[in-house]
């Protein structure tokens, strides 16, 4: 039932052709072919073959904390429903109804006991279940029940309350298909001294005019696409984002990588880099409103050594979660695709529970001034990824070059695939995986 | 109380509420960058609210939260070769309309306005709208904004690039 049917134009075992070159053909080791990012065929195809294929991640439990709260997200263009069921589950239901296929839950987030239509007046229950259709003597007796419910996808699983789902039963459990991701999630839950975050400060939803796969994990551009800011960091080392990008991370020789972590995951690695200068950081944390007690609370409940590595990267992992979830900066962020040429990303900060008020409040003001729609860091990526989708209408050279540091790329103890800050193993990681499941037969 | 209401019927009082407003307006339109820093009172707050109208802004987030400091860094910004997403800068013009005195004393001006604003930058034009909340401060050097909130209509909806000032 949740197998991926084939488009008819299917050619070949391993994929559709386009502009005459198999799928396969248009990734290779150091360059891919444009039309991926700007054909919308292809955009078509990956809603089957990525977005119903793998763990999609949906929203944070922290979201729906009480019995009957909701949120609206999307598995690439379909609409879902998260929302907390009577027996504590997050529950992720297809927003349809069964009847005629209108949405059932029309505002983003709400609470509620019930889901009815307001087409014909079906109504569901928190966990999906159709418990009433109008006039049933206009069915055969048992139709609620031969019904069942709302549409679901077959699998929903958590990691430490990070949810997701996935339209295909053919995946890992989410944990093994996290990898080495999870330990880096674990950077920002553990930020917390209890380990609980929460998602309840709001979001900023953006829209830029270019595809999907353009939002990566990328070192090499923060000194131009950034330089605005950069430029004035030197004012201020203190100030905004700017404390926790001290000694020039983005060169080549300092000790940050990238690392393609596997299965499209990948990261900036500021690890090595922030531990160099841990004991430092933690005296600045001291500093700040709430600083002293926040940075008693972490030692307490971890232990120095474990405290110091959980402070270490001030909460921000730089992860990126094939295909669709980020964690950076102070916040969660959603990638929906939503044409082959145009791409929401939601911004999601994150607040801690058990510190003192005043670090949840720096933490959005550190968001505040480099993320979000007015901001001083997140435009510019957005202008430059739709400077990057007008360039790619030119076709006579349609290759993307994304060779960067294969010369110098090497595989790490833990299986890993490193390059320096600046080299695009994290686009290539990106693109074995979106490789892999759009030609997987 | 009826000292407020009447001081803010005075015709005088609504006079220059709206040139001031004007005047802000048109050097937003125009990147005045550093003539429109001048009307901000040292003592300040600046802030557009997301998602709502109205948010806690220690608990929920703002699009933009930000004192003299900030504001001062967001001009040094805009005003130079580096902001991207103002280069090119986009071609405003708004129209500010709606306005009403909500109070005023002998030392502050509160008001509230709505506008619309044109957008065209890289052949595409967009529309925004908006309701403002100014308090004003009397100085030396004339009125000053002590206060500006600006609920941005669409301020829930996937949003382009509002690099420009509003």
């Amino acid at each position: 039932m949740n197998k991926p049917t084939s488009p008819s134009k299917l050619a070949g075992a391993t994929g559709v052709v386009s502009r005459g070159i198999p799928i396969e053909d248009l990734v290779e080791e150091g360059r891919v072919h444009s039309a991926i990012y700007t054909d919308p065929e292809i955009f078509e195809l990956e809603q089957e073959r990525i977005f119903s294929r793998t763990w999609i991640y949906i929203g944070h439990e922290s979201e729906v904390p009480k019995t009957g709260d909701f949120r609206l997200r999307k598995i690439g263009r379909q609409p879902v429903i998260m929302v907390r069921g009577k027996d504590g589950a997050v529950n992720v239901l297809m927003n349809r109804c069964l009847h005629r296929g209108a949405v059932v839950a029309e505002v983003e987030s709400g609470n509620t006991k019930f889901f009815r239509c307001w087409y014909h007046g079906w109504t569901y229950d928190t966990a999906g279940k159709l418990v009433q259709v109008t006039a049933d003597e206009g069915y055969e007796p048992g139709f609620c029940e031969k019904m069942g419910g709302l549409a679901r996808p077959p699998l929903v699983q958590d990691y430490r309350g990070f949810v997701f789902a996935s339209l295909s039963e053919d995946v890992l459990p989410l944990r093994e298909h996290l990898g080495q991701a999870a330990e880096l999630m674990d950077y920002l839950i553990d930020f917390s001294p209890t380990g609980k975050i929460t998602l309840s400060a709001g979001v900023n939803k953006t829209v830029y005019r270019g595809n999907w796969k353009l939002v990566g994990m990328d070192g090499y551009h923060v000194n131009y696409v950034h330089a605005s800011v950069v430029e004035g960091w030197g004012d201020d080392e203190n100030s905004g984002i700017a404390a926790m990008h001290k000694n020039d991370p983005f060169s080549d020789t300092a000790l940050t990588r990238t690392r393609d972590l596997g299965r499209g995951h990948v990261l900036l690695d500021f690890r090595e880099h922030r531990m160099a200068s841990i004991d430092k950081y933690v005296d600045f944390l001291r500093t700040i409103p709430g600083g002293d007690e926040y940075v008693a609370a972490m030692y307490s409940a971890y232990g120095e050594e474990k405290a110091k590595r959980n402070l270490s990267l001030a909460g921000d992992p730089h992860l990126g979660v094939f295909p669709n979830l980020q964690v950076i900066g102070n916040q969660i962020r959603i990638m929906n695709p939503v044409a082959a040429d145009e791409t929401e990303v939601l911004m999601f900060p994150v607040l801690l529970e058990d510190v003192p008020e005043e670090i949840n409040t720096l933490r959005l003001r550190q968001h505040e001034s480099f993320y979000g729609p007015s901001a001083s860091g997140s435009p510019d990526d957005a202008e430059i990824f739709e400077r990057a989708q007008i360039g790619m209408n030119a076709t006579v050279n349609p290759w993307i070059e994304m060779s960067r540091g294969l010369n110098r790329e090497y595989v790490d103890e833990d299986g890993t695939r490193v390059g320096r800050i600046s080299d695009e193993t994290t686009q290539r990681g990106q693109m074995r995986e979106w490789k892999r499941l759009m030609t997987a037969v | 109380m009826n000292k407020h209401i009447t001081v803010g019927h005075q015709p005088e009082v609504r006079q220059e509420f709206e040139a001031f407003l004007f005047q802000e307006a048109r050097l937003m339109d125009n990147h005045q960058f550093e003539d429109w820093l001048k009307l901000w009172d040292k003592e300040c707050l600046y802030w557009v609210p997301c998602n709502t109208e109205d948010v806690d802004p220690n608990r929920e987030l703002s699009i933009i939260y930000e004192e003299h400091d900030q504001i001062r860094e967001r001009v040094r910004r805009l005003s130079g070769k580096f902001a991207h997403a103002q280069q090119p800068k986009s071609r405003l013009i708004r129209v500010l309309s709606n306005i009403e005195i909500e109070s005023a004393d002998d030392d502050t001006i509160t008001g509230i306005s709505n506008f619309v604003l044109g957008e065209v930058r890289l052949n595409r034009q967009m529309v925004w709208f908006g309701r403002n909340e100014h308090t004003l401060v009397r100085t030396d050097e004339g009125l000053r904004i002590r206060r500006k909130k600006v609920f941005v209509l669409n301020n829930d909806t996937p949003m382009t690039n509002m690099t420009f000032l509003v």
